[in-house]
């Protein structure tokens, strides 16, 4: 607080209010009563108030009610004890603009020892516009998280016809060959034979096959909001290599999982990690479709704070200027790529505290795309710090 | 005799009851590879094939019996779209297409 303190005066009192309404935040001053010493230009958008008028109030004036209160609270409990709940650390506040209007504030608070006694100097951020940017980040990144899932359901579509085909077929034709039987035995005033019942049972079975498809994929569909759960890593990425499998049936590329024997937990939302691992599969298997090797490997490790999830190809890898807006919406270098799915895949990423790297391979090395999540911590861990 | 080359264990299993539940004989292969290796058709056989067949395809399987000489009636069986059925049976003389899933009785359809 030192440094400050100095500045405090070296300043001659002139320069320094200019200074300070300069700054690109709201600052205010105040002393030991809470009195209000400073109040630049600012903070005279913020709160509605001149400095003239602002100056010589106590603070708790652009404070909501309850907040003022507790306010004088702590400042008579931080002078009998020392203790910090604020200072030097800095959070999230509500402030009232004169019309009564309360919205939330950045608020980080020095302290400096003049010869007047104690002053304290906050320096206020006003939030709002933030806060509206992540709201609508957020929503559009719920959007196209769905948009996605209904761009790739697309592709699947054909593969999921297919698939339902099969135990359709079989369903079908299990129920032509009792019903022909059951005539046949009607005809001769016979009873129906055991046969016929193990034909039946073998229908049901191809029913529940078809239905059980419809269902997972009816999971991949439904647009939902994010759900954050502890899960094993493992077993996300595991279903989500699964799926991918079922739809590329009869493709020539090995998918290889290299898993780890003990659970790795992660808080996250399952479909939209799941969203990243399908992303990230779909581009390393159609490079890999294209190599000799061809093949994927997916492997999982975590240290004691991350958790990994890697998926390397033996496709080209790409280039330097490829790298350059890989993560950007809308590049992409394919004919029918849309160049959302890596953009996606790390805004999800992010959102999840975690992130989305790339190495480019080459010289016969195919890219890795690793993601990275913030391993789960059990409670015990972290007890609250503040002050 | 009535020959089905199909992948899908359920798929073959039925058509296999459907057939043979009507007194009709049967033997049923999983592959093209499979069923080359162990028979070879005779010209009254009617031998029911998936077009999509792992390996060698139902198409292939149909062009190597055609240029092998063995004449048994074919009829493919598949799940995909019309316009794949036309580019995969492309060219082979005349091959009755049964699509999956059934629309109609597929033992009248295979006898007739
Ligand atoms: N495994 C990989 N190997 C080489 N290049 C890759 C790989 N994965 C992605 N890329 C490059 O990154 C680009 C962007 O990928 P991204 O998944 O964002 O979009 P896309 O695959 O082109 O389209 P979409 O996923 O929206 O259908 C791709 O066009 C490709 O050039
Ligand atoms: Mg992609």
């Amino acid at each position: 607080m030192g440094e400050l303190e100095d500045r405090r005066t070296a300043v001659s009192e002139a320069r320094f209010e200019s200074l300070l309404d300069t700054a690109a935040d709201g600052v205010i001053v105040i002393d030991e009563t809470g009195r209000m010493l400073v109040f630049n230009k600012i903070c005279e958008q913020l709160f509605g108030y001149t400095s003239q008028e602002a100056i010589g109030q106590n603070v708790s004036l652009i404070m909501p009610p309850e907040f003022s209160v507790s306010h004088d609270r702590f400042m008579n409990n931080y002078h009998r004890t020392g203790e910090r709940r604020i200072i030097g650390i800095g959070r999230e506040v509500s402030g009232m603009h004169r019309d009564g209007t309360v919205f939330p504030l950045e608020l980080s608070v020095g302290e400096a020892k003049t010869a007047e006694g104690r002053q304290y100097i906050g320096v206020l951020r006003d939030l709002r516009s933030r806060r509206a940017v992540e709201q609508r980040v957020s929503q559009l990144q719920a959007q196209v998280v769905h948009m996605t899932r209904l761009s790739a359901m697309d592709e699947m579509g054909a593969a999921m016809a297919h698939e339902l085909n099969q135990p359709l077929t079989a369903l079908l034709l299990y129920l032509q060959a009792v019903a022909r039987q059951v005539r046949a035995c009607h005809a001769d005033a016979k009873p129906p034979s055991d046969k016929m019942l193990d034909v039946l049972d073998k229908a049901v079975l191809e029913a529940e096959r078809a239905s059980h498809i419809v269902q997972r994929m009816r999971q991949m569909v439904e647009k939902r909001d994010p759900e954050r759960a502890t899960v094993d890593l493992r077993e996300v990425v595991n279903e989500a290599l699964d799926l991918s499998e079922f739809v590329a049936q009869g493709a020539t590329v090995t998918i290889r999982r290299v898993f780890g024997m003990t659970p790795i937990q992660v808080d996250a939302d399952a479909t939209q990690i799941q969203q990243i691992i399908l992303n990230l599969l779909r581009n390393a298997l159609e490079v890999a479709k294209e190599s000799e090797e061809r093949w994927v490997k997916v492997s999982i490790g975590s240290d004691d704070r991350s958790a990994f999830v890697s998926v390397t190809d033996s496709g080209p890898g790409f280039s330097e200027d490829v790298g350059k807006s890989l993560f950007r919406t809308f590049s992409t270098t394919k004919k029918s790529g849309m160049g959302l799915g890596l953009a996606i895949s790390r805004a999800i990423a992010q959102n999840h505290g975690g992130d989305l790297m790339a190495d480019p391979g080459g010289n016969g090395q195919g890219a890795t795309f690793t993601l990275m999540l913030p391993m789960h911590h059990s409670d015990e861990a972290e007890e609250d710090t503040w002050g | 005799m009535y020959i089905i080359v199909e992948d899908d264990p359920s798929v073959a299993d039925a058509l296999e009851s459907l057939l043979s539940g009507a007194g009709l004989p049967v033997r049923v292969f999983a592959s093209a590879e499979e069923f080359i290796h162990s028979a070879s058709p005779a010209p009254d056989d009617t031998m029911i094939v998936d077009l999509g067949l792992p390996g060698m395809s139902g198409g292939e399987l149909v062009r190597h019996l055609e240029k092998a000489g063995a004449t048994p009636k074919v009829i493919a069986i598949s799940g995909k779209s019309s316009r794949t059925i036309a580019r995969e049976t492309e060219g082979l003389a005349d091959v009755k297409i049964l699509r999956k899933p059934p629309a109609a009785d597929w033992l009248e359809a295979i006898t007739a």
